[in-house]
């Protein structure tokens, strides 16, 4: 065997086992994507219940039962307003 | 006898034909032939079913989620959501027999069952049981947080709508595969459904994905749709509607509100309701967009558009004093007022809601076909364009078949059907101007233009008669929002029973505000109040009152009535400082 041919050889060696690391790699960050995309789906949908819950916690009749019964507030009417113009 | 020696046994000389021996071989060569070409074939060409086999065993097909669109009001709140619910599961192997008491006890009552059917259940003798279906996402967490053995959670889909029975009508609901089933999410199910995609995945032995081959399919979610809906204006007309109907112990009730200038609708609401989150025991009653499916004879809210065709020929003005009489004999049967009247102006025809006036005035100056056109240039008799499911056209004979005494009676209202709606798209003319505006249930807030089928002149005259129907001397009185000029027309209206009129009534009010510059259409019904009136005026317009004064307040309009207010310009701004601690409210007026 000459020289050339260890050379090609060892090269050869060098690919096949970066070639094993590369895919090795490639595994592990697909599966910290997979990870990253269950958590995206599970945050998605805590932000739709968190939005859920704001929007039943802000309906209007709750609103209008808090502020009546609770703050004691009672409907405006023009007597008591004030309304201001626009200066345009 | 032969004797037999050892070596000369005849058995063990070798006399084999030469054929015997070809052939052997020849069997053994075919037999090798045969396994190298299945070899061959399995490897090559037929070689599908095992890679087939192999890949199921490292493959799989896995379905990427996609969830239904939602549903906003104009202002982007959510009406209809599709959220992750979970449903409880037991594994009866797994669920310890001598389970504390107390946390049965918590259990049952967060899966509201009692606590025998709960224990009755845990012993069935099956590996898994749904306890309970998409239970609410709170419920769901205290029930993981009990931390029970054995009591699992499972994803799935739910719909859930915040506005609960205020909205119900408008936005309908969906079935258990998310397919829509009434109201919007009937019309557009097209647009808000998801499309959950493919992919195919390679995976370990333990079962965990470590490579993805393809997306066969890309998930595609629901589009959102935003309504024209104001959640807080369709609360408080709904609340109006129900509450009219329980204080007059009426059958049912509906109202609509519209935005004027932009043709879109702010509220639709309708009574008896149903809680779309909860849909057991649903009636067919409960389910009815009154508003849009129902039709009736519009009785008295036509007399406005009768008697707009005779002001825009010119052939008399609000002022024009006529001879009404008790009786109008026009076919077998006379026409009557519920009060007598001599004499009336055109404006207090309108005022005093007077049928033998609305009579004279269309048989007098009117053709059968001026009228047919009218009424169908408005929208009357032809199904609104709105893309609601069940929306009805009413009717409209053609005027050729038309009788006098069909259109005398016609002229107020009678003999003809509309829908709630329908009437309050035909009051846009006298809001804007003399143009019937364009409606829609999406939202654009853009300033429309309309069809103009009246000129502006008779439009407002039109509007200072519908005022005096709500001064002193009109029929609702009661219609008066605080605030604000208010106009319209109510109606009151034998309800047909079989082929005859029977007992029954519906009593409408249909109006504009304010009248100095329109804002908002309000049209309302109240189907068979009994106990007491049964009149517009009395049932009806104390609906539109309180919708107009609350509308026009969320809206933030500022009043027009020469109202006890104080109206203040930007020289002002010191008395402001001081007076705004006085006053609890201050609006800008623009």
């Amino acid at each position: 065997m000459n020289r050339a041919t260890l050379t090609l050889l060892a090269l050869l060696l060098i690919c096949a086992l970066s070639l094993v690391a590369a895919q090795q790699r490639a595994r592990r960050l697909f599966i910290a994507y997979e990870r990253a995309q269950i958590e995206e789906r599970k945050l998605n949908q805590e932000w739709l219940r968190l939005e859920y819950e704001q929007r039943n916690l802000s309906k209007s009749a709750r609103i209008r039962d808090v502020a009546r019964n609770q703050l004691r507030m009672v409907s405006i009417t023009p007597e008591r307003t004030l309304y201001l113009k626009d200066s345009q | 006898m032969r004797t037999v020696g050892f070596s000369t046994t005849p058995n063990l000389v070798l006399r084999l034909p030469m054929w015997r021996s070809r052939l052997m071989l020849f069997l053994l060569f075919f037999v090798f032939m045969l396994l190298l070409l299945r070899a061959f074939w399995i490897q090559g060409p037929g070689n599908a079913f095992y890679e087939a086999k192999g890949v199921r065993g490292t493959q799989r097909e896995l379905e990427l989620p996609a969830s239904r669109g939602k549903i906003l009001d104009r202002n982007g709140q959510v009406i209809a959501t599709s959220l992750e619910a979970k449903s409880v599961i037991a594994y009866n192997d797994t669920v310890p027999d001598d389970l504390a008491a107390d946390k049965v006890k918590r259990l049952a009552s967060l899966l509201q069952i009692s606590e025998t059917e709960l224990r009755k259940k845990l012993k069935e003798d099956r590996k898994q049981l749904f306890l309970k279906r998409q239970v609410d996402p709170v419920i769901a967490q205290q029930i993981k947080q009990l931390e029970i053995p054995g009591i699992g959670l499972n994803s799935e889909y739910r719909r859930f709508y915040p506005e609960g029975e205020a909205m119900a009508h408008v936005v309908g609901f969906t079935n258990v595969n998310d397919k829509g089933q009434e109201g919007m999410e009937l019309s557009r199910d097209k647009d808000l459904a998801a499309y959950p995609g493919q992919r195919r995945v390679v995976i370990d032995r333990l079962g965990r994905v470590v490579e993805e081959i393809a997306i066969e399919q890309l998930p595609q979610n629901g589009k959102d749709l935003q309504l024209s809906i104001d959640s807080k204006i369709q609360y408080l007309a709904y609340n109006a509607v129900k509450s009219a109907v329980e204080q007059h112990h009426a059958k049912a009730g509906g109202a609509v509100v519209l935005d004027t200038q932009t043709g879109e609708i702010l509220a639709l609401a309708n009574y008896p309701s149903y809680n779309p989150n909860d849909r057991r025991n649903l009636s067919g009653e409960q389910l009815r967009n009154r508003v849009l499916t129902d039709t009736f004879e519009p009785g008295s809210t036509i007399k406005p558009l009768t008697i707009s065709i005779a002001l825009e020929k010119g052939s008399v003005t609000p002022n024009t004093n006529m001879a009404i009489g008790a009786k109008y004999l026009v076919g077998p049967k006379p026409i009557t007022d519920t009060h007598p009247y001599t004499n009336l102006t055109v404006t207090e025809v309108i005022q005093k809601s007077s049928n033998i006036g609305t009579a004279k005035i269309a048989m007098n100056n009117l053709s059968a076909e001026e009228m047919w056109d009218f009424y169908t240039a408005v929208g009357l008799g032809q199904t609104p364009k709105i893309g609601f499911p069940g929306a009805v056209a009413g009717t409209v004979h053609p005027f050729k078949k038309w009788m006098p005494t069909d259109q005398a009676r016609i002229a107020f209202g009678y003999g003809i059907s509309a829908s709630l709606f329908q009437v309050a798209r035909a009051y846009t003319i006298f809001a804007r101007d003399g143009e019937l505006v364009p409606l829609t249930i999406e939202r654009s807030p853009e300033y429309k233009s309309g069809t103009r089928v009246l000129s502006a002149k008779t439009a407002i005259e039109m509007r200072k008669m519908m005022e005096a129907v709500t001064e002193p001397g009109g029929t609702a009185i009661k219609a008066q929002a605080e605030g604000y000029r208010v106009g319209g027309k109510t109606g009151t209206a034998h309800k047909l029973v079989g082929k005859g009129y029977g007992n029954s009534y519906r009593a409408y009010f249909a109006g504009i505000a304010p009248i100095s510059a329109p804002r908002i259409v309000v049209a309302v019904m109240i189907d068979e109040p009994t106990g007491g009136s049964h009149y517009g005026g009395d049932v009806a317009a104390p609906v539109f009152s309180t919708i107009v004064g609350e509308t026009l307040r969320a809206l933030n309009v500022a009043p027009d009535s020469q109202h006890s207010q104080l109206t203040l310009n930007e020289q002002s701004s010191k008395a402001v400082s001081t007076a705004s601690l006085q006053t609890q409210h201050v609006v800008l007026k623009r």
